[in-house]
């Protein structure tokens, strides 16, 4: 065999296990659930565009993957560095199409999910209700339409697009509810925004990523910034929204 | 000795003299920020001068005649010595200590981490051991590679005596120590809980410990800026006869593009830190919200620096890791000018896709489409860093030896970075997982994965130069492996936490994360064990190795043409180059010219 053949070979074979690689891999990644359960249609637009970013990096994974394996077994030299290998110094076509490829990708990627996904979470600027938060060390306060100011639950009412506004009294925070996967900064003196659209109904007792966790390290109770979020129906949330106003008074004076 | 006792003493004596006039001037107490301040400073000059900027330099401002420290064997090493040889061995020793310590803190938070609730570090402890673990292992990984290996390997491999400021570059190295001193000192004045990125306005309101690690950065700054302006002057004006840019080893382009970027970026963490400082101490508020200062444009200027930063710490890693492939794989490395291009591809985008660590921060929504794209788009030269070591591998005589097997991994682990990378690039995906442990595993892929891995690799590679005895390869393949498999199971399953709802930079935890948690801290004890065989093997085999001649891998670059370890100024004679580096397999061929390689001839 003559060595061009002998490469032709490699090629083949490197191939082979680069398609084994990736069926097997994305076959896994289909197969299996690691995106925790959504609760918002803004989760859907995030775990689609990770959906994508996953089906295409496996194939860029699994090359270089299956590149090191085989060369590992077949290129392992049994002499101690007296033998040379072919001086291949470089191949133009092979550059050349390795860096279309790589761009195309780039380009792909750029372009669904990236400015795809941006568009999506952008596309709606109205909300139909909307919430003030405050960061403050260590907890959230969140001020209702109806002046209720709520510390111990976050409670929202399902398929309504909300908007918080949020900010912050002192260092920064970041507002994260990980099963709705939005975040956004609690910044002093600025108000910085963020949409979300609950979808399903559950409580923080049911599923730990309905939290609303600070994410921007703020001190000592950081780890511990949290405040439980509940879902709710429509009407329940009214009905407890005009709660909270009357049970405000006593436990504001309660509370010292 | 001397000198280093005479440092310590002046060091404090200075300390102790800034922090007391500044109480004598203003009145307060000697651990209030100012005085630290001008404690810090005075004592950093008094360390200086102290350990020999006096005698083999600054003597010579007053028409008095240097008088350079003359210490011979191991003392070398504890004086101001401007041999890059001493100064490049100086600073892998102590980044291996400061990396080591570093590992260790991380060992501390995993107990804590281990399971949820608080049961060993309070929540307060745990923030400010993961701060000073995360500074120390930044500075580990900038001036670990650059600092050990550049200072060492540049002049030998572009057959150069020295480096071009042999002077400053003593200087580089001694600003180290302080550094150290400063940080980890910091606790005797409560800490800092800021993680390294000090973000304000909490780097402005928290304990004194603060001002310590803006003043300690600062110098690290200031070493770093000077070890840069050194490596590109040496490599821009001292390369030995026929040493074209083309004919550059592929690490010397690594370390000369980083320092490049070194010098230009360095500053504006500097400035940040020194704005929060003037917060702290002069009353500013740049910062503050509250009297019309932004927090915002701390992390602008931050990541300014701070990005770029990565790639000062891991291009000269891929130098060091293509040198290992193309030696040990006994092939030319593949497409030589498209892997340059890609270092310079690198350069060039770095220091303009600053704001993807700002995709939640509240930053105009206007900065997050241009920041992705450019993101993104550093992925293609990056990609060609790939290409080199793929290409390089393919067909190649691979030696099966202890540094090409850590390639194996390093290319494992970068490939994992920098697919993960994207998801953070990625606005819509990094809404969701900025601040997470995906964010902590994805760096630790890059900066452990990638640069640390060639810290090691290269600490293998070349021991035989550095020492001129083998290590003992049978230890070093199975410390390969552990690393890797170690590394990689601490780290996998972060991945997960952090997809699921976990974020970073937390003592405690939700009962849902216990079991990868759990499953992570073991895993990293099993780690942690696995650096005992790696010191264990270096240090008996420097003193008890084989003798291994001046060159074992029977590589093509200038410094193994040279005795091992080298002598002091290298070259008897100048050598002459007349081939590339790594012209394998191609007969006649050659790099520098016979006379030289014999060495010895005046």
């Amino acid at each position: 065999m003559n060595e061009s053949g002998g490469y032709k070979q490699d090629a083949i074979r490197v191939g082979l296990l680069w398609l084994g690689l990736v069926v097997v891999l994305e076959a896994v990644w289909f197969a299996t659930e690691i995106l925790p359960r959504q609760y918002a249609e803004e989760a859907k637009i995030i775990d689609d565009a990770f959906n994508l970013l996953t089906i295409l990096g496996i194939p860029v994974f699994s090359f270089v993957v299956a590149m090191l394996i085989y060369s590992a077994f077949r290129f392992r030299s049994r002499n101690d560095a007296s033998e040379d290998g072919p001086p291949i110094k470089t191949s133009k076509p092979v550059v050349v199409t390795w860096l279309v490829v790589t761009s195309a990708l780039a380009l792909a990627i750029l372009i669904n999910p990236g400015f795809v996904g941006l568009a999506e979470l952008r596309a709606n600027p109205e909300a139909d209700l909307v919430l003030e938060v405050e960061g403050q060390r260590w907890q959230w306060v969140v001020t209702y339409p109806n002046g209720a100011e709520v510390r111990d639950e976050l409670v929202l009412p399902v398929d309504t697009r909300i908007r918080f506004d949020v900010t912050s009294v002192d260092v920064l925070h970041s507002f994260w509810v990980p099963g709705f996967r939005t975040k956004i900064d609690a910044v002093p003196g600025l108000v910085t925004s963020v949409y979300v659209t609950p979808t399903e109904l559950g409580t923080f007792t049911d599923d730990v990523n309905l939290r609303l966790q600070c994410a921007e390290l703020c001190g000592i109770g950081h780890a511990r910034m949290v405040m439980p979020v509940r879902v709710v129906e429509k009407a329940e949330f009214e009905s407890w929204m005009a709660e909270q106003l009357t049970a405000e008074a006593p436990a504001a004076e309660g509370r010292g | 000795m001397r000198p280093l006792i005479r440092a310590v003493v002046l060091g404090l004596v200075g300390y102790v003299a800034g922090a007391w006039l500044t109480v004598a001037v203003r009145g307060g107490s000697p651990s209030d920020d100012v005085a630290v301040v001008f404690g810090f400073i005075l004592g950093l000059i008094g360390w200086l001068m102290g350990i020999g900027v006096w005698n083999a330099w600054a003597r010579e401002w007053f028409g008095l005649p240097a008088k350079p420290d003359q210490a011979t064997g191991w003392k070398r090493y504890l004086t101001f010595n401007t041999d890059h040889k001493v100064i490049g061995i100086q600073y892998l020793v102590t980044f291996i200590a400061v990396l080591l310590l570093g590992g260790a803190m991380a060992l501390v938070m995993r107990i804590e981490l281990a399971r949820p609730g608080q049961d060993f570090l309070t929540l307060d402890a745990y923030n400010k051991l993961m701060s000073m673990h995360g500074i120390l292992m930044i500075a580990t990984a900038v001036a670990g590679v650059l600092g050990a290996l550049g200072n060492y390997l540049v002049p030998l491999m572009i057959g150069a005596r020295d480096m071009a400021f042999p002077r400053v570059n003593a200087l580089s190295f001694w600003l180290i120590p302080p550094v150290a001193i400063g940080l980890l000192s910091a606790p005797l004045l409560g800490s800092f809980d800021t993680g390294w990125t000090a973000y304000p306005p909490l780097s402005v309101v928290n304990q004194g410990g603060q001002v310590l690690f803006i003043l300690a950065v600062t110098t690290f700054g200031l070493s770093s800026i000077l070890g840069g302006l050194n490596i590109v002057t040496t490599v821009a004006t001292m390369r030995a006869p026929g040493m074209t840019w083309g004919r550059l080893p592929i690490f010397v382009w690594g370390a000369f593009c980083a320092s490049i970027l070194s010098l230009l970026v360095t500053q504006f963490f500097a400035a940040s830190l020194i704005l929060i400082l003037l917060d702290r101490v002069a009353g500013t508020t740049f910062f503050g919200a509250a009297a019309g200062g932004d927090p915002l444009l701390y992390q602008h200027m931050f990541w300014f620096y701070s990005h770029p930063a990565v790639y000062i710490m891991v291009i000269p890693a891929f130098g060091v890791m293509l040198e290992i492939i193309t030696h040990l794989a006994r092939k030319p490395l593949f497409a030589y000018k498209a892997v340059v291009g890609g270092f310079w591809g690198i350069v060039g985008l770095s220091t303009i896709v600053w704001a993807h660590h700002m995709f939640t921060s509240g930053m105009a929504e206007q900065l997050h489409a241009p920041f992705m794209a450019l993101t993104e788009a550093i992925s293609i030269p990056t990609g060609l860093v790939f290409l080199g070591a793929l290409g390089t591998l393919w067909q190649g005589k691979l030696q099966s030896k202890t540094p090409l097997w850590l390639a194996f991994g390093w290319l494992f682990n970068f490939a994992i970075g920098g697919i993960t990378g994207i998801y953070l690039a990625d606005v819509a995906t990094d809404i969701h997982l900025q601040d997470t442990y995906f964010v902590v595993a994805h760096f630790h892929y890059t900066i452990v994965g990638g640069t640390i891995f060639a810290l090691i690799a290269g600490s293998y590679f070349w021991f035989p130069k550095i020492t001129g005895r083998m290590y003992n390869e049978r230890l070093g393949k199975i410390f390969a492996v552990w690393l890797t498999v170690g590394f990689n199971l601490v780290f996998i399953p972060l991945f997960w936490l952090g997809v699921n709802g976990l974020n970073r930079r937390v003592a405690d935890y939700p009962e849902f994360y216990a079991g990868p948690n759990a499953f992570a801290s073991v895993a990293a004890y099993i780690l942690g064990a696995g650096f005992l065989l790696y010191a264990g093997n270096l240090l008996w085999s420097a003193r008890r190795g084989p003798a291994a001649g001046p060159n074992p891998w029977n590589a093509r670059t200038l410094e193994w043409q040279l005795p091992s370890p080298p002598p002091e100024h290298n070259f008897p004679l100048l050598p002459e180059v007349v081939g590339h580096p790594y012209d394998y397999g191609i007969p006649g061929s050659a790099h520098v010219a016979p006379a030289a390689a014999e060495g010895g001839e005046e």
